[in-house]
């Protein structure tokens, strides 16, 4: 009898674990969301009217009080009112209830709150190459709003962990009853409903991804460009991990969002479905550049001190894309400087060298130009680079340190 | 013939009345406030949720909003029987002399202080430093000069969350009350529960000299212990809470010894 007790048990087992194996195959290679299938759910001044949702929105009136006097926060009003007119811009019908935060953290991310503000981190600023590319970043958070994903998950998940409740004690009451032990049936079903958890989630950020693709190509902006962000968020994780040793992760189970390369295969599909043949999209990157100018020293500071070489590495390539220019240059030369392996000095002093030849070098490339030809025994030519140092950074803190290198 | 009596008996009687725990500590040194002290209350922090059948807890703002004048009536009525002057502010922009942002920052200070008494004090990683020594953290200058700025004496902060059982919930724990009758006995699914904790600090030195938790909880969906949205509820816990403040061991010794 308990050897039949056993066989049932690992039966089970088996068969519990092809259907967990078989929704993880679904959850990735779900099918496409239509852009044309994504009609925002909500309309303007929208306020929640069912008990949950104004729960939801109470405490999170809390949440964004602390965020919005977060001393982490970039105040700068022109950079604070581009992202506000960005969001107005590719908000869809809630355009002007969305409230945006730009916070200093050297990450790739943005994130949306139920109550419709958004926050965006400075490491996203970097990335993107043109507006249109954050436009498309940002107009992915609104679809999130737009399509009332968090009320959404949340009911969602309320109704599976009720569901997996009672199940639970239906079967421990039903199996006692019988004179059974189901207590491995429970272990399976709580590992199935935290993967349907993340199946819907994954879902979610289909949604978004389809409906954004929808709100840029509406503004005016070339729908392919979302494609091209998550491109280069491959790109970068690779380039990491590939420094550390290490194999990027591809589409985990416990994944919140798609699998990047389905995701940018998607995106693509997207595009081709919204682009008006003839048309000609402007990315208007001048303008981009223009905006966040006066901190783009600042983000790639940021970025360099992370220490991860590798993803420093393939985001400077990245923008010199673009073009190179001296503050591309000297950073290039510091993720080599701090990288400090063997023949890293020499990669760095070239990078120095070559950023002081672009007018728009920091005072930092003219000093750590200086400090390299003084290591090779080009004192002569150090102590211009200092002099030049020193006119453009008279109170710089190491000033009589570099007076005494001059001699 | 199964062996089921003893057990439901056990569980009857161990969970069926629910639990209500508190601990205070305070400074060393804490003398009850007394006579004409101006206290300085901050917007009380409180969370109503229901508790769903599946165990999540989904915010009410409703019954927030009932809770939370409720627990300021309360604490007025509590605060006029001792005498003191008390202000309760609804936002960081209420207090004279003292701007918004920095109110905030003393606040969100004394959140992470908080967590730190709450880990050393009452989760079990005791410091060996802090052994025999009362509460011993403080604010700091930051503390001093919001006192120095508003002309307060204290500042207390409270924070109060209570989980109401849905409906749902109270028909799980019957069910698994039920289950003890065929041999599955699973009474203990958890039910209501209300997490309260208080901290005054001292504005003239900036040291957080008394701190205390309520924790009350039910094993049993459907048991109650006092609702925060009911006034009589949150009564009992400004009681509970605040009622019984005691002064510091040193004090406590010197007392005794006259």
């Amino acid at each position: 009898m308990c050897a039949r007790c056993l066989e049932l048990t690992r039966r089970s087992l088996l068969l519990g674990g092809g259907a967990a194996a078989a929704a993880l195959h679904t959850g990735i290679a779900s099918a496409r969301v239509r852009p044309a299938d994504m009609v925002p759910l909500i309309g303007p001044g929208f306020r929640p009217t069912d008990k949950d949702e104004q729960g939801l929105w109470h405490e999170m009136d809390r949440v964004e009080e602390e965020i919005a006097g977060s001393n982490l926060l970039i105040t700068d009003p022109k950079l604070t009112g581009y992202l506000r007119d960005l969001i107005g811009t590719v908000g869809g019908p809630a355009a002007k209830d969305f409230r945006i935060y730009l916070a200093r953290i050297p990450d790739f991310n943005a994130m949306m709150f139920p109550t419709g503000f958004a926050v965006v981190f400075s490491g996203l600023l970097l990335r993107m190459r043109n507006e249109a590319q954050l436009a498309g970043v940002i107009a992915h958070e609104s679809g999130h709003f737009l399509r009332r994903h968090m009320i959404r998950s949340w009911r969602d998940e309320r109704r599976k962990t009720d569901i997996f409740s009672i199940g639970a004690m239906v079967a421990g009451i039903g199996g006692a009853g019988a004179g059974v032990y189901l207590g491995d049936y429970v272990q399976l079903a709580q590992l199935g409903t935290i993967l349907s958890l993340f199946k819907y989630s994954r879902d979610m950020e289909a949604e978004a991804d389809a409906m954004g693709a929808r709100l840029i190509a509406g503004a005016g902006y070339d729908p392919i460009e979302m494609a091209t962000i998550w491109l280069q968020l491959i790109g970068e994780e690779r380039s990491s991990a590939s420094y550390r040793g290490k194999h990027r992760q591809h589409g985990s189970i416990f994944d919140s969002h798609p699998s990047d390369d389905a995701r940018m295969a998607d995106l693509r599909a997207d595009a081709l479905d919204l682009k008006v043949p003839g048309k000609v999209y402007d990315n208007h990157r001048a303008r981009y550049l223009a905006t966040i100018g006066p901190i783009r020293q600042m983000l790639l500071d940021d970025q360099v001190k992370l220490n991860d070489p590798g993803a420093s590495e393939f985001l400077i390539e990245t923008l010199a894309q673009d073009g190179w220019d001296g503050l591309l240059r000297f950073y290039e030369g510091e993720v080599w400087r701090l990288r400090n392996r063997k023949g890293d000095d020499v990669r760095a002093a070239q990078s120095y060298a070559a950023a002081v030849v672009y007018p728009d070098a920091p005072a930092d490339a003219w000093r750590w130009h200086g400090i390299s030809l003084m290591k090779s025994g080009r004192s002569g030519e150090a102590k211009a680079a200092f002099s030049k140092y020193l006119t453009m950074k008279p109170n710089a803190p190491d000033a009589a340190w570099v007076r005494q290198m001059i001699g | 013939m199964r062996n089921w009596g003893p057990a439901l008996a056990l569980a009857l009687s161990v969970s069926l009345g629910g639990c209500v725990q508190t601990k205070q500590y305070a400074d060393v040194q804490f003398t009850l406030p007394q006579g004409d002290y101006k206290l300085l209350v901050l917007r009380p922090d409180v969370t109503v949720g229901s508790l769903t059948t599946g165990g999540m807890v989904e915010p009410r703002a409703d019954w927030t909003e009932q809770a939370r004048a409720n627990i300021i009536a309360a604490l007025r009525a509590q605060q006029a029987a001792r005498g003191g002057n008390i202000t309760i502010i609804e936002h960081r922009s209420e207090v004279p002399g003292v701007p918004a942002q920095e109110l905030a920052d003393v606040e969100r200070l004394n959140y992470v202080v908080d967590q730190a008494i709450v880990q050393h004090k009452y989760l079990g990683d005791y410091l060996p430093t802090k052994r025999g020594r009362g509460l011993d953290w403080t604010l700091g200058a930051d503390a001093v000069k919001l006192g120095q700025q508003s002309g307060y004496d204290y500042v207390l902060f409270l924070h109060a969350e209570d989980q109401v059982a849905s409906t749902g919930r109270i028909a799980l724990g019957v069910l698994g009350l039920a289950g003890c009758v065929v041999g599955f006995c699973a009474p203990n699914v958890g039910g209501a529960e209300q997490l309260d904790y208080a901290s005054l600090v001292d504005l003239k030195t900036g040291e957080v000299v008394w701190f205390n938790v309520v924790d009350a909880a039910s094993q049993v969906p459907g048991i109650k212990f006092g609702e925060l949205r009911t006034p009589e509820g949150a009564a009992q816990m400004i009681e509970r809470l605040l009622g019984r403040m005691k002064p510091g061991q040193a004090v406590q010794r010197a007392e005794a010894a006259r």
